[in-house]
C-alpha cells in the first residue's frame, strides 16, 4: 500500500469530526505558543542580564596581573603595560580597549559608610568599552573639569543619601600598606538595570587616583571588547601568550554564573517544554482515543479485507501528526508576530522593576527567539504528538474485526 | 474448495459455554452460491467469521483449496484474507472520507497494484455493478442499495477466491435487494466467484442454489437445487 494513501485517508479522517479536531489544534497552538513565548522570555532575561553585565562593566575579556587576581592588592599592577597596549591597537580582532585602577575601600559621608569597589577610569577609553555614560539619571558623567569627581550607582546614592556635589571620602589601604583616604564630588549617579552592581561599584578618573597615591605605578585591570564572539576564545589564547604574568580571562570566566546560567538555558527550556507538551499530549491521547472508539467498525472492516497491522498503527500515527502540523505553522507564525512586535516596543515590566534589576536585567524585556527554538520546539511538538497517538494506535489493533464488523 | 472439518467455536458468557459452532462439516465448491440460514443465534455468522478467518476456531480445521487456514497466525491470515476473501457486510462498512472509487482502489493498493490497472480495474468493477457514473461520489453521498453495490465491487476487487457476505441484504429495500441478487448471480454465473451467505432474508434464499440450515450451531438441512 502507499504511503499517500494512508496519508490521504488519514488527513481526510482528522476533517471527519471538524469541531473537535479544531479542539485539538487549537490546544497544540496555544501550548506550542505559551511554551515558544515564555522560552523568549527566559532567553530574553538571561540574554539581557548577560548584556548588562558585560555592557557595564565586564567587556569580553579582561586583563589583570596573576597577582592581583589572588590578593587585589594595589601593588600588583599590570607589567609592561605599553607594550600590551601596543599589541592591542594592531589586532584587528579588538574593537575597543581601556584601563582600570581597582581599589576596594570603604566609602564615607555623614549619613555612613559602605564598602564598596572604586573603579579608576580614563573616561574616553571607557565609554568605548562600557555604557555606563549611557545611564547617568542624575548629573554627568565626568565633563566636570574637577579632578575629584566620583560617579555612583543609584542605590548606593539612595542607600548613602548621596547628592550632586555633595561630599564622599574612600578609605583605603595603599600601596605601601597604610590607609590612605580621598575626598571625592558626586557628579553623576548611574542606574545601570543590575541594582547589585549599582550598589557596590563607583567610578573615578584615573588621574584623580594617580595624582593622589605616588606610589601607584599602573593599572589594575584592561576590559577589551572584541568585534565578535566568534574570536574571543583565540585572542584570549594570543594575549595569555605575550606574558606569563598576565591573567587573562573572558567574561564567562570571571562571572562564572552568568555563564553556567547561559550554558544551562537552552537545557532547562527543553525540559520544560517537555513537560507542558508532556499535559497536552493527554489531549490529544484522549481526542484520538475517541475517534478510534467511533471509528471500531471501520476499522473492524480495514482488517477484515486484509490492511496489515503496521497500516493501521501508521494511519493513526500519522492521523495525529497531522493534528500537530496544522497547528505548527499557526503557533508559529503568532509567536513571531508577538516576538517581532516586543522585540521593538520592548514589554515594560517596571511593575516588577526593583526584582528584575536585583536580578541584573532592566525593567523593559526586547524579546528574542533564536529560529532554531522555533524549529527544535516544533518538532518536539511532532514528538510528542507521534509518542501520544502510540497509545490510541495499539488500542486500535486490538479490535476484533469479527467484532468490530457488527457493532452499531 | 472450502472446507471444514468437524469445526467448533465455543464461546464463553460467563460461567456458562455457549457453542456457536458446533461440529461442522461443510464443503463448498468453486462457483457455488450458497446461502447459509437459521435463527438468530443459530451461529451463522460465527461459521462465515471461522471460514474468512476473523474468528480462530475452538478446535477443527478450516481448509481453503487445500490450505489449512485455521492454522494461520495472525499476520499470514490478514494477508491470505487480502489475496483470496471478499468480504460484503450487513452495514456495508465503506470507508466514510474515500469515494466509492477511492474504496475500490483501496483494496487493490494494499496489494500494490499500479496505478493504471487499479484505475482501469475499478472503473470495470464500478460498472460492472451499475456504479460507474458516481464513482466521485463518498458514501454518504449514496443510498444503501448503491452503498452495498460498491462494497460488492469492492470485495471483488482483490480477484478473490470467494466472496463472504454476512447479511448483505438486511438493511436494504426490496428493489435494492432484487438489483444486489441480480448483480453477485450474473457475476456467480458468468465469472464462476463462489458466493456464501449468511442470512435469514428469504429473496436470498429464494436466489441460492444450495441452502445450508443451521441450528444451535450445528447443520441441520443441506439442499443443493
Amino acid at each position: 500500500m502507499r504511503l499517500i494513501t494512508l496519508i490521504k485517508i488519514g488527513w481526510r479522517n482528522i476533517w471527519r469530526n471538524k469541531k473537535r479536531s479544531l479542539v485539538v489544534i487549537l490546544s497544540i497552538i496555544l501550548g506550542l505558543y505559551g511554551g515558544l513565548i515564555i522560552s523568549s522570555l527566559m532567553i530574553t532575561l538571561n540574554s539581557q542580564r548577560m548584556n548588562t553585565a558585560i555592557n557595564t562593566y565586564l567587556a569580553d575579556i579582561q586583563i589583570h596581573n596573576k597577582e592581583f587576581s589572588k590578593e587585589y592588592s594595589l601593588s600588583d599592577t599590570i607589567s609592561n603595560i605599553h607594550y600590551l597596549e601596543e599589541k592591542l591597537k594592531n589586532d584587528n580582532r579588538v574593537k575597543s580597549y581601556s584601563k582600570r585602577t581597582v581599589i576596594n575601600g570603604m566609602l564615607s559621608n555623614s549619613t555612613g559608610s559602605y564598602g564598596v569597589n572604586v573603579l579608576g577610569i580614563d573616561p574616553e577609553f571607557e565609554i568605548k568599552v562600557t555604557n555606563v555614560y549611557t545611564k547617568i539619571v542624575e548629573g554627568d558623567y565626568f565633563e566636570s573639569k574637577r579632578e575629584n569627581t566620583m560617579i555612583v550607582g543609584k542605590k548606593l546614592a539612595d542607600k548613602l543619601n548621596l547628592r550632586l556635589r555633595s561630599k564622599v571620602v574612600i578609605t583605603f589601604q595603599d600601596v605601601n600598606g597604610d590607609i590612605t583616604s580621598l575626598l571625592f564630588r558626586i557628579e553623576g549617579v548611574f542606574k545601570s538595570g543590575n541594582s547589585m552592581f549599582d550598589d557596590y561599584n563607583v567610578f573615578v578618573k584615573n588621574n584623580s587616583i594617580f595624582s593622589n597615591l605616588p606610589d601607584l605605578n599602573g593599572y589594575h585591570e584592561i576590559p577589551i571588547l572584541t568585534i565578535n564572539d566568534d574570536i574571543t576564545e583565540s585572542l584570549k589564547l594570543d594575549l595569555q601568550k605575550i606574558n606569563n604574568t598576565l591573567d587573562v580571562k573572558f567574561w564567562g570566566d570571571i562571572a562564572v554564573e552568568l555563564a553556567y546560567a547561559n550554558k544551562m538555558m537552552s537545557s532547562f527550556l527543553y525540559i520544560f517544554m517537555l513537560i507542558v507538551l508532556s499535559g497536552l499530549s493527554f489531549g490529544i491521547i484522549n481526542t484520538m482515543l475517541m475517534a478510534i472508539l467511533e471509528r471500531k467498525k471501520e476499522i473492524g472492516m480495514l482488517m477484515s479485507i486484509g490492511m496489515s497491522k503496521i497500516y493501521i498503527f501508521l494511519m493513526i500515527c500519522l492521523e495525529t501528526v497531522f493534528l500537530s502540523l496544522v497547528a505548527i505553522p499557526f503557533s508559529v507564525l503568532i509567536t513571531y508576530i508577538t516576538i517581532d512586535y516586543f522585540s521593538v516596543s520592548g514589554i515594560d515590566l517596571s511593575i516588577v522593576g526593583s526584582g528584575l534589576e536585583n536580578f541584573g536585567v532592566g525593567t523593559i524585556l526586547y524579546l528574542k527567539l533564536p529560529y532554531e527554538y522555533y524549529f527544535n520546539l516544533s518538532l518536539l511538538v511532532i514528538l510528542i504528538s507521534f509518542i501520544s497517538s502510540m497509545f490510541p494506535a495499539i488500542r486500535a489493533l486490538k479490535i476484533n474485526p469479527a467484532e468490530a464488523t457488527k457493532s452499531i | 474448495m472450502i472446507e471444514t472439518e468437524e469445526l467448533k467455536k465455543t464461546y464463553k458468557q460467563g460461567s456458562l459455554k455457549v457453542k456457536a459452532v458446533d461440529n461442522v462439516n461443510l464443503k463448498i465448491s468453486d462457483g457455488e452460491f450458497t446461502a447459509i440460514v437459521g435463527p438468530s443465534g443459530s451461529g451463522k455468522t460465527t461459521l462465515l467469521n471461522c471460514i474468512g478467518g476473523l474468528d480462530n476456531p475452538t478446535s477443527g480445521k478450516v481448509i481453503i483449496d487445500g490450505e489449512l487456514i485455521s492454522s494461520y497466525s495472525s499476520n499470514q491470515m490478514i494477508k491470505f484474507r487480502l489475496n483470496n476473501i471478499g468480504f460484503v457486510f450487513q452495514s456495508y462498512n465503506l470507508i466514510p472520507v474515500l469515494t466509492a472509487k477511492e474504496n475500490i482502489e483501496m483494496v487493490m493498493l494494499m496489494q500494490g497494484y499500479n496505478k493504471q490497472d487499479m484505475e482501469k480495474r475499478s472503473s470495470d468493477l464500478l460498472n460492472e455493478v451499475g456504479m460507474g457514473d458516481m464513482s466521485k461520489r463518498r458514501p454518504a453521498e449514496l443510498s444503501g442499495g448503491q452503498q452495498q453495490r460498491v462494497a460488492v465491487a469492492r470485495s471483488l476487487a482483490s480477484k478473490p477466491k470467494f466472496i463472504l457476505a454476512d447479511e448483505p441484504t438486511a438493511n436494504l429495500d426490496s428493489k435494492s435487494t432484487a438489483k444486489l441478487l441480480d448483480i453477485m448471480s450474473r457475476l456467480n454465473k458468468q465469472e464462476n466467484i463462489t458466493f456464501v451467505f449468511s442470512t435469514h432474508d428469504q429473496r436470498v434464499i429464494d436466489r441460492a442454489r444450495r441452502v445450508v440450515t443451521l441450528e444451535d450451531g450445528k447443520i441441520i438441512k443441506d439442499i443443493k437445487k
